[in-house]
């Protein structure tokens, strides 16, 4: 077995509110992932996803418990430069992501500010946009483009400063269902061709469908871990709202009147298939 | 009130190098009362549109008419109108301000000059239209709820001046599933208690199926598509001409039309598509389960 990658020990969080209350965001979490994972995090609004993957590259401090990244923790400031270089991180909104005046310079922003020399950021940068296939758009201005394309350029910019892992926070939830597919086609071809670990926040059951494994976090712990087709049909997962993938339903609602089918059926393409053998 | 968007065209940054054109020669009219949810590619014209019909932008060629009045004239006619039309941006609890959600409810009826009595009773309305116990939340600060919540908020706030007209923009972005079916539902009912004219533009064909009766689509500026949306939505072909990705139902009922099953393939709801699978497989097992019993006849004789 390899060393995990990241892990989290009795990991917890607590905000202060304005009134000086603490807000528990994060109650005792326990989790390992391993390198080449391809991980999906669901719960609902406020269940503590965007503040979990926060602490994987030490955007945020544990209050309790540790953190531990390529055995580094991230409790130890002389290592959090090193942990952000490993874990690169994409947000929901690409246009507060975009900081410069060509697609080439603002993939060149991350390593440039790691001291790479210019050499190598040349190189970097092309295979960045070769990897999120963005390379005819190098000279053209960020926000001339579409959702889509802005979302893989955020992307090429954390590939650019080379992470083991990206962690990517609501990535497609602002753009158009042809931006969703690019962005999620770009990220699956990231873990499966280059091996990058993948965490993929989303409120998409159809999305978290894609991933290898599913992480449902409620009221800042995690209470379910498993493979998507185990998951997303859990009955305890139906109740905290999130829906399940659409494929799920229809062959929930059509076993329900008596047609056999498998479970484990997430997508379109798969309910066809098997409705096409019955 | 009646809508009528006349060749509208609207360019950006008009004779500078980063010119671009929204739209170009945009026809549409919305009658009083209807539901009509527009959609489009990223940069197709969507909010470009639904600014105009607000009368926040002024057309490069063409006009919007709100009940024959020009909305972006300087009139006071026109101002009476653009009043009548509410319009929330995506995000909209990121304009939020007041100290108190009632303060922030009634921020637009006390601009609207009502007397304190009026305002206390359009935001205690307006609140209970968005799911929001006036008791308990009327004192809160806004940005201590949940992202739900101040979602919520923000809408009542815009429901509150009782608009003719409300423009939704991705009123759902952001929300989780259940947060997101809680929006509809209520926008639904808003819909239905006061008759007023709902526009919603969304990326989501699926969501949109369940609250409008129509869908303009557009592309690159134009009106591409208008007609119900069963049938704008069920047109998987001509979504994906225009770089749209038809709804997982319409997807699903394609590929097995394509096998050959007598489907219809422009079911939009879940239930729909249920009924009409069962049918289908309901044939299939009748068919293997007589050419069992032949071939069990066949046997016997032998």
């Amino acid at each position: 077995m390899t060393p995990p990658f990241i892990q989290t020990v009795h990991l917890e969080h607590t905000y202060a509110a304005e009134d000086g209350r603490a807000i528990p965001a994060l109650r005792g979490i326990d989790l390992t992932i391993h390198r080449g994972e391809f991980v999906a995090l669901v719960g609902p609004n406020g269940s503590g996803k965007s503040t979990l993957a926060r602490h994987f590259n030490a955007l945020l401090l544990p209050t309790a418990g540790e953190v531990w990244v390529d055995g580094l923790s991230t409790s130890d400031p002389r290592h959090v430069q090193a942990i952000r270089q490993r874990v690169g991180m994409v947000f929901q909104n690409p246009d507060n992501q975009i900081v410069a005046g060509t697609v080439e310079e603002d993939v060149a922003f991350g390593p440039e500010n790691m001291g790479i020399p210019p050499a190598e950021i040349r190189w970097r940068v092309d295979e960045a946009l070769e990897v999120v296939g963005m390379t005819d758009y190098r000279h053209h201005p960020p926000h001339m483009l579409s959702g889509g394309q802005k979302q893989r350029v955020a992307i090429a910019g954390a590939l650019a400063t080379r992470p083991h892992c990206i962690v990517l926070d609501e990535p497609t939830s602002m753009l158009d269902a042809e931006g969703r597919r690019q962005v999620l086609q770009t990220i699956r071809r990231l873990n499966a061709e280059l091996g990058l670990t993948i965490i993929l926040i989303t409120q998409s059951m159809d999305e978290a469908a894609l991933a290898r494994r599913v992480l449902v976090m409620d009221g800042g712990r995690i209470v379910r871990d498993g493979p998507p087709e185990e998951v997303l049909e859990a009955p305890e997962v139906e109740g905290l709202g999130l829906g399940r993938p659409f494929a799920t339903e229809v062959a929930r609602r059509l076993r329900e009147r008596g047609i056999p089918l498998p479970s484990g059926l997430l997508t379109v393409e798969a309910l066809a298939a098997a409705l096409l053998r019955e | 009130m009646h809508i009528r968007v006349d060749g509208l065209t609207h360019i950006y940054a008009r004779g500078t190098p980063a010119e671009r054109v929204a739209l170009r020669g945009v026809n549409l009219e919305i009658g009083p009362g209807e539901r009509v949810g527009i959609s489009g590619p990223t940069g197709s014209g969507k909010s470009t549109l639904v600014q105009h019909i607000a009368g926040l932008l002024v057309p490069t060629a063409g006009q919007v008419l709100l009940d024959g009045v020009p909305a972006h004239a300087r009139t006071p006619e026109a101002r009476t109108r653009r009043r009548q039309v509410g319009l929330a941006f995506q995000f909209p609890e990121a304009q939020m301000f007041e100290v108190t959600v009632f303060r922030e409810v009634a921020f637009g009826p006390r601009h609207l000059g009502l007397n304190t009595d009026e305002i206390a009773a359009r935001v205690r309305w307006a609140l209970e239209m968005v799911g929001l116990d006036p008791e308990a939340f009327a004192d809160r600060v806004p940005f201590a709820l949940s992202g739900g919540e101040m979602r919520r908020v923000a809408l009542a706030g815009i429901l509150a001046l009782q608009p003719r007209v409300l423009i939704l923009d991705e009123p759902t972005a952001g929300l989780d599933p259940r947060g997101r079916a809680d929006i509809l539902a209520r926008l639904r009912a808003w819909q239905a208690q006061t008759g007023a004219t709902l526009i919603l533009v969304s990326h989501h064909l699926d969501e949109m199926a369940g609250l409008v009766d129509r869908v303009v689509l557009l592309a690159d500026g134009q009106v591409v598509a208008d007609g119900p949306t069963r049938q704008v939505l069920g047109d998987g072909d001509g979504l994906r001409s225009v770089g749209l990705s038809p709804p997982p139902s319409i997807a699903l009922l394609e590929a097995l039309r394509a096998a050959g099953w007598p489907v219809r393939t422009d079911a939009v709801d879940i239930e729909e598509v249920v009924a009409e699978i069962v049918p289908c497989m309901a044939d299939q097992y009748h068919t293997k389960t007589q050419g069992h019993r032949e071939r069990d006849n066949k046997l016997y004789r032998e």
